[in-house]
């Protein structure tokens, strides 16, 4: 198992190495030039004095492959530089926001999870019943509606017209639902991911062989299906991973909550360049850390897929 | 058991009482809920418009200001006097305080501006680089690099927010607030400035709003006091609602298109004529609910502001570009040389407005044969400074400082730091060159309506429409009256309790 944990590791340190290139390229070759921006930023004066002195406090000077692994070096180190915007320092920016996107994010997907199997194994239990349908639904419904819209929705019900919640309060109501939001768009996916295994399990002979023994459906899928459609579960999150990204910016913005996401979006438009490779790192990092967890999870419950 | 006795709990119950009633204060003293579309990034003074947003959150002064009569008056300056061509001798207020409690002298405000002026360019747009002698406690010898006829004006520009830098080099204020918690883009606590003035007030939770539809739905869901700068397009829904206020008011702002000269299409003179003509600024004033066609460049409330509103002429755009050898197409469209007349118009979200006017341009200049491809970037600042535009709709307040000199200098003067449109024009410098000499009120109105009608001619910019904006207040707020377009939207009265 150390030895699987260190492989795995070692692979998101590669992988995230080469994101960080990729990133940097990009960034760098974004058309627009960060003295420029920082200029204008700054109100500083347009001379040579000034732009010159700014490529040099910043190694702008300096050929690609050596400020790339400046930057490398100060980003392991902790140094996220400093954003054009707001002047603080990146990784203090991030530490301040990452909990809140982390939350609904990573709150909403498990959330996800949990509904999914209740709903997946009611639905494999009686298909075409109500679970079953409703699982459907679900999942069709979310895919055509985003959740940015529902989240209007919500806001004008539960906020405007019922005054149940307070929707840009920041508080723990707005944090449940922006989460809830999240785990909706997931939910109906991941049943029928968990589904559609727990009805596979049905075909195979050792199903038919517990039922033979005097196990009810719901015994003998439980007992001998559900390992098989968890893992198939766990392999979805992996792709969920990345929606929820999508999903808990679009809702960071609507609730006006101070994540991550939200700054990333103001970001772009001033063209930090600090703060776009520290989001694209943390995103890495967090599609990496997902996968890694999934697999060891995964791992766990059928130690076969390791030979 | 012991039962209590009856005295006891009547005592208990008083005790209660009382401490109820102690507490019936504190909810005096809640914060009041501001919504906004915009918000302090940085607490630099000097960098981008941080010297507006200070002020605007209550949280900087300056040394003059505009009042809400439009009047230039003394704010944390007491008076202003010339003692040379480029000396002026600036005498600050007494018994004024930053909001760490330390006085305000001469010595700590120059410090500020000093720092301010060696930061920014905008700041040295109409004197130069501006350098600061302490006279006295209260007094500061002023020199300027260019003359200055009316320091008081240049002191009410927004980005010579007055300040001092303490042992941290960071600065402090002397406004009717202090920054308590800034989290940018998403929201501003501000304390009471004991300081200030003796008075009590709340203190004041500032939340930017990604757009003002957003900010719309949180005052209809009671969670803001004051929601400032609604869409234009919700006031029917809230004014139909008997709980909500909403205000609408005169602003300084103006809505204008850069035209950029720099570009093939706007190099001829007679086809940016063309298309100052051809736009209706009625119908812009429809689709955005509020205003009035514009007269020139600034709103028709100042005394160097045109009379007339500006012309419209479908048939005289087209003659001009006619004559400009642009002929119609059989679709309709026009072409030189077998080259399309396309251009490229531009808005940004961040003045919701200007994004609603986008398609009523482009149908304007499709009935004069003009294709217009439309965009909407929110930065700005970088396109406009790339001049990879034709039309850039723009958002401008043109007399912050209740004088033309600073918007004509800074954004059209040929080597403005501003200058969107690379409009280039001796005669047009030489015109505002006359503010440099004059401090007379009368003559400086006389020169910017010269400079408007110079303007005119060349269209390096289309002046289109003179702005309302709309806020919403509630019963707590119900006395806001909203004046000084966003430059003053937290002010000292606002919150006070007492």
């Amino acid at each position: 198992m150390t030895a699987h944990i260190v492989r795995i590791g070692l692979r998101s340190a590669a992988s995230l190495l080469a994101v960080s290139a990729l990133a940097f390229l990009v960034v760098a070759f974004m058309p627009s030039d960060p003295v420029m921006i920082a200029i204008r930023a700054w109100n500083l004066p347009v001379d040579e004095t000034t732009i010159s002195a700014l490529r040099t406090e910043w190694g702008l000077d300096r050929p690609f492959p050596a400020r790339y692994l400046s930057w490398l070096a100060d980003f392991v180190t902790g140094d996220w530089g400093r954003s054009f915007r707001t002047g603080e320092p990146v990784l203090d920016e991030f530490s301040s926001r990452l909990p809140l996107s982390l939350g609904i994010g990573l709150g909403g997907l498990t959330l996800a999870a949990f509904a999914a199997i209740p709903l997946g194994f009611a639905a494999a239990l009686k298909p075409d019943g109500v679970a079953d349908r409703l699982s459907r639904l679900l999942a069709i419904t979310v895919q055509a509606v985003p959740a940015f819209w529902l989240g209007l929705v919500l806001i004008w019900v539960l906020g405007v017209q019922l005054r149940l919640i307070s929707p840009f309060s920041a508080g723990i109501d707005v944090m449940a639902l922006a989460g809830g939001l999240v785990a909706l768009h997931s939910t109906g996916m991941l049943a029928r991911v968990y589904r559609r295994d727990l009805i596979e399990q049905t075909m195979q002979p050792y199903y038919r062989t517990a039922l033979a023994k005097g196990l009810t459906r719901r015994q003998a899928l439980w007992r001998h299906g559900h390992s098989s459609a968890l893992y198939a579960l766990l392999s979805a999150m992996r792709s969920e991973a990345g929606w929820a990204i999508g999903t808990t910016a679009a809702l960071e913005v609507l609730f006006g909550l101070p994540g991550v996401s939200q700054f990333l979006v103001q970001s772009i438009s001033a063209r930090d360049h600090s703060v776009l490779l520290a989001y694209i790192m943390v995103v890495a990092g967090w599609m990496l850390a997902m996968n890694a967890g999934v697999e060891l999870a995964m791992r766990r419950l059928d130690p076969r897929a390791a030979r | 058991m012991n039962r209590i006795p009856r005295r006891a709990f009547a005592a208990a119950a008083v005790s209660a009482a009382a401490l109820l009633t102690a507490m019936a204060p504190a909810s005096a003293q809640e914060a009041l809920k501001v919504g906004a579309t915009f918000l302090l990034g940085s607490t630099d003074p000097t960098a981008g418009s941080a010297g507006w947003a200070l002020a605007s959150h209550g949280i900087g002064e300056k040394l003059f200001m505009v009042d809400k009569d439009g009047k230039l008056v003394p704010e944390l300056a007491a008076r202003a006097e010339r003692s040379g061509e480029l000396e002026w001798t600036v005498t600050l207020r007494s018994d004024r305080y930053f909001s760490d409690g330390t006085p305000v002298t001469a010595a700590a405000i120059g410090e500020g501006f000093t720092n301010t002026f060696e930061k920014s360019k905008t700041a040295a747009a109409t004197g130069g680089k501006l350098t600061f002698e302490t006279v006295d406690g209260l007094t500061l010898k002023v020199t300027t690099e260019k003359p200055v006829p009316l320091i008081q004006a240049l002191f009410a520009e927004w980005p010579l927010v007055a300040y001092t830098l303490n042992d941290a080099g960071e600065a402090v204020y002397t406004g009717p607030y202090a920054i308590a918690e800034l989290k940018a883009d998403s929201h501003l606590e501000l304390a009471p400035n004991a300081h200030f003035d003796g008075t009590e007030r709340s203190p004041i939770t500032l939340r930017k709003f990604g757009d003002a539809q957003t900010m719309a739905l949180a005052f209809e869901a009671g969670e803001l006091d004051l929601a400032f700068g609604l869409p234009s397009e919700v006031l029917s829904r809230l004014k139909a609602n008997a709980g909500l206020t909403v205000k609408s008011f005169q602003v300084g702002y103006q809505y204008f298109g850069f035209l950029n000269i720099a570009r093939p299409a706007f190099s001829d003179p007679m086809v940016r004529q063309a298309v100052d003509l051809a736009i209706d600024r009625d119908q812009l004033v429809a689709a955005i609910n509020g205003g009035q066609p514009a007269t020139g460049a600034f709103a028709p409330y100042f005394p160097f502001a045109p009379i007339e509103p500006r012309m419209s002429d479908l048939e005289k755009a087209a003659g001009l570009l006619d004559e400009a050898g642009w002929t119609l197409g059989p679709d309709g469209m026009r072409e030189k040389d077998g080259q399309p007349l396309r251009i490229e118009a531009f808005a940004y979200p961040q003045r919701p407005d200007l994004v609603t006017m986008l398609p009523v341009v482009k149908a304007a200049l499709a009935k004069v044969g003009i294709d217009v491809g439309t965009q909407v970037v929110e930065n700005l600042n970088e396109v406009a400074a790339s001049g990879e535009f034709d039309i850039f709709l723009w958002a401008q307040h043109t007399a912050p400082s209740g004088d033309p000199a600073f918007f004509l200098n800074s954004m059209l003067r040929s080597d403005g730091p501003l200058n969107h449109a690379r409009y280039g024009s001796d005669e047009f410098d030489a015109i505002i060159a006359g503010f440099s000499t004059s401090g007379d009120i009368e003559r400086r109105a006389g020169i910017a309506l010269d400079a408007q009608q110079k303007l005119f001619e060349d269209v390096p910019v289309t002046f289109l429409v003179s702005p309302a904006w709309h806020v919403g207040v509630s019963e707590r707020l119900s006395g806001y009256e909203p004046w000084g377009s966003d430059y003053h939207v937290i002010r000292p009265d606002m919150g006070e309790t007492r």
